[in-house]
């Protein structure tokens, strides 16, 4: 409790002084051209929220942003899990995939960029293509050192008690590798975060990411510190969603560790 | 049935090579079936495209790019600095978060924050505040390497083993004599690997910052030749800056590979001594 309490003291001294330090140099340089300082960047923020255009703006790019990031994700751990878990499972997938897995993972998200423009154009598409592309290794390396590790004394003795191949796969394997699962999700999370931005970035006028660098090269800094929240927002919400699915999920794990001990 | 031990480096690696043959193989019959070598090159123009850039030779169409040397020298230096510039910030700040409870709850709200959102968002804000200069991109390349090097130093320093800890407290080690004895020999798998996983970074962060930033160096290229349709020389970039990514983030792996091999030796003769 004491922790906690003084875990939020220092969480809000941070806070002020991130904000103060920001003050502090943008009052020196005194160049809306170069930088803004928090109250215009709070003022913009307002403004997102009850200038009605902007709010439309906000709203559509919200909805493209948001969507891409999470249709990503959401194709990378459908994709990812069953690779991860047949290549854990199974030599023949382990010695095929493990080395494309692993180039594959290492490749920088932006050389994605002008591959996926190529083939689906400046769109949300393309967003979509980048981050699932990042995410899913990230995902299946993950699953697969869960699987791989999984003690062969809990399968074997599934398996002597007559436990079909399914049933070893659903009652024993999942279970046990569900905490790398997470691992793996919350992982991609913020890989599929970071690719969709990098991709609209690069775009210019698609989702959140293209009107944030749309409105940074038209010289409203405010507006686009504004949308760097709000971006931000978005980040620090999604992540602490995926904590909190993590803790669920694996709370009978921890217990079980404690008990254990 | 399932030994994943039991195979053999050579025999992984020959699989490899022969599921490399079925990469190109697919690639070519991708390209060829899309039918528009400007949207998908195969591997047989992006190569010769990547041999041209590799001896300087520049499409036609692209004139006032800088050269394909000046491009790649360009951006390892951007890579280098604001890598090292990490590493030299980044490991004692770890260290310290790792070693000292309360320096690392002072520090951990900026950590956490660093991780949770995507530094990359503020490239377009730095742009206008710091230029677009090579100061400017090995800043951006800085700002997103540390985080990555202060976390996996941070973690190994933490995770030294108690054991260890207790012998050098006994023996009456300095605090400099246990950092330099104990904690850094100790985590050093742990910064090494971070220092991987930051090479990484450094290139992703480098070629962004390129990008958005200067339009120069490999991916100022690469963008130039997606803008005039050079789709082989595209490629042959993205594939330059692919295999940067790949080396730095799989040789060490294997090396530590081949190398944890002796290592494991060598405790279990030590086991075995005690």
């Amino acid at each position: 409790m004491r922790a906690s309490y003084a875990r939020s003291i220092v969480l809000t001294g941070s806070l002020i002084v991130f904000v103060g330090v920001w003050w502090v140099i943008a009052a020196a340089v005194n160049n809306s051209r170069e930088i803004v300082g928090p109250y215009q960047t709070g003022n913009a923020f307002v403004s997102l929220f009850t200038d009605p255009p902007l709010t439309r703006l906000l709203a559509a790019g919200l909805q493209v942003t948001i969507t891409s990031i999470l249709l990503g994700f959401a194709l990378a751990v459908a994709v990812g899990v069953p690779i991860g878990v047949l290549m854990g499972r199974y030599l023949l997938v382990d010695i095929f995939c493990d080395p494309w897995v692993n180039i594959w993972y290492s490749i920088p998200a932006i050389a994605f960029v002008p591959l996926a423009m190529n083939w689906t154009g400046i769109s949300a598409t393309s967003s979509v293509i980048i981050a699932f592309l990042i995410t899913v290794f990230t995902i299946i390396i993950n699953v697969y050192g869960g699987v791989k590790n999984v003690s062969s004394s809990l399968v074997d003795s599934g398996l002597a008690y007559g436990a079909t191949q399914s049933q070893v796969m659903t009652k024993i394997i999942l279970p046990a590798t569900l905490p790398n699962i997470m691992v793996g999700l919350r992982l991609g999370i913020s890989r599929a975060i970071e690719g969709v931005i990098i991709a609209e970035m690069v775009f210019t006028v698609v989702g959140l990411g293209g009107l944030m660098d749309d409105a940074a090269d038209n010289l409203q800094l405010a507006l686009s510190g504004a949308l760097i929240v709000v971006l931000a927002l978005i980040s620090l919400a999604l992540s602490e969603v995926m904590r909190y699915v993590t803790r669920r999920a694996v709370a009978w794990k921890e217990s079980q560790a404690m008990v254990r001990e | 049935m399932k030994s994943p031990g039991a195979v053999s480096f050579s025999v992984r690696l020959g699989v490899f090579f022969a599921s490399l043959g079925l990469f190109f193989v697919l690639w070519e019959v991708a390209a060829l079936s899309g039918g528009n070598s400007l949207i998908l090159a195969g591997p047989i123009p992006v190569l010769n495209a990547l041999i041209a850039l590799l001896q300087n030779h520049l499409p036609r169409g692209t004139l006032g790019i800088q050269g394909a040397d000046a491009a790649i020298l360009q951006t390892l230096v951007t890579i280098v600095f604001g890598f090292v510039l990490a590493c030299i910030v980044g490991i004692p700040l770890g260290l310290i978060m790792g070693r000292w409870k309360k320096a690392e709850m002072l520090m951990d709200p900026w950590l956490s924050a660093a991780y949770s959102i995507p530094i990359v968002v503020l490239i377009p804000m730095l742009y206008f505040a710091i230029g677009a200069d090579l100061f400017a991109e090995v800043f951006v390349t800085f700002l997103i390497t540390v985080p990555t090097i202060i976390v996996n130093t941070q973690h190994g320093v933490r995770y030294v083993s108690n054991a260890l800890a207790e012998v050098g407290k006994s023996y009456g080690a300095s605090e400099s004599q246990f950092i330099a004895k104990i904690i850094l020999p100790a985590s050093l798998p742990d910064i090494i690997s971070g220092m991987s996983i930051g090479m990484g970074r450094a290139i992703l962060a480098a070629v962004l910052a390129e990008v958005l930033m200067s339009g120069n160096g490999l991916g100022g290229m690469m963008m130039t030749f997606q803008d005039v349709l050079q789709t082989p020389y595209m490629m042959a970039v993205v594939l330059l800056i692919a295999s940067m990514g790949i080396v730095v983030l799989q040789l060490p792996k294997i090396l530590e590979h081949r190398l944890s091999r002796w290592r494991e030796t060598a405790s279990l003769s030590r086991e075995m001594r005690r």
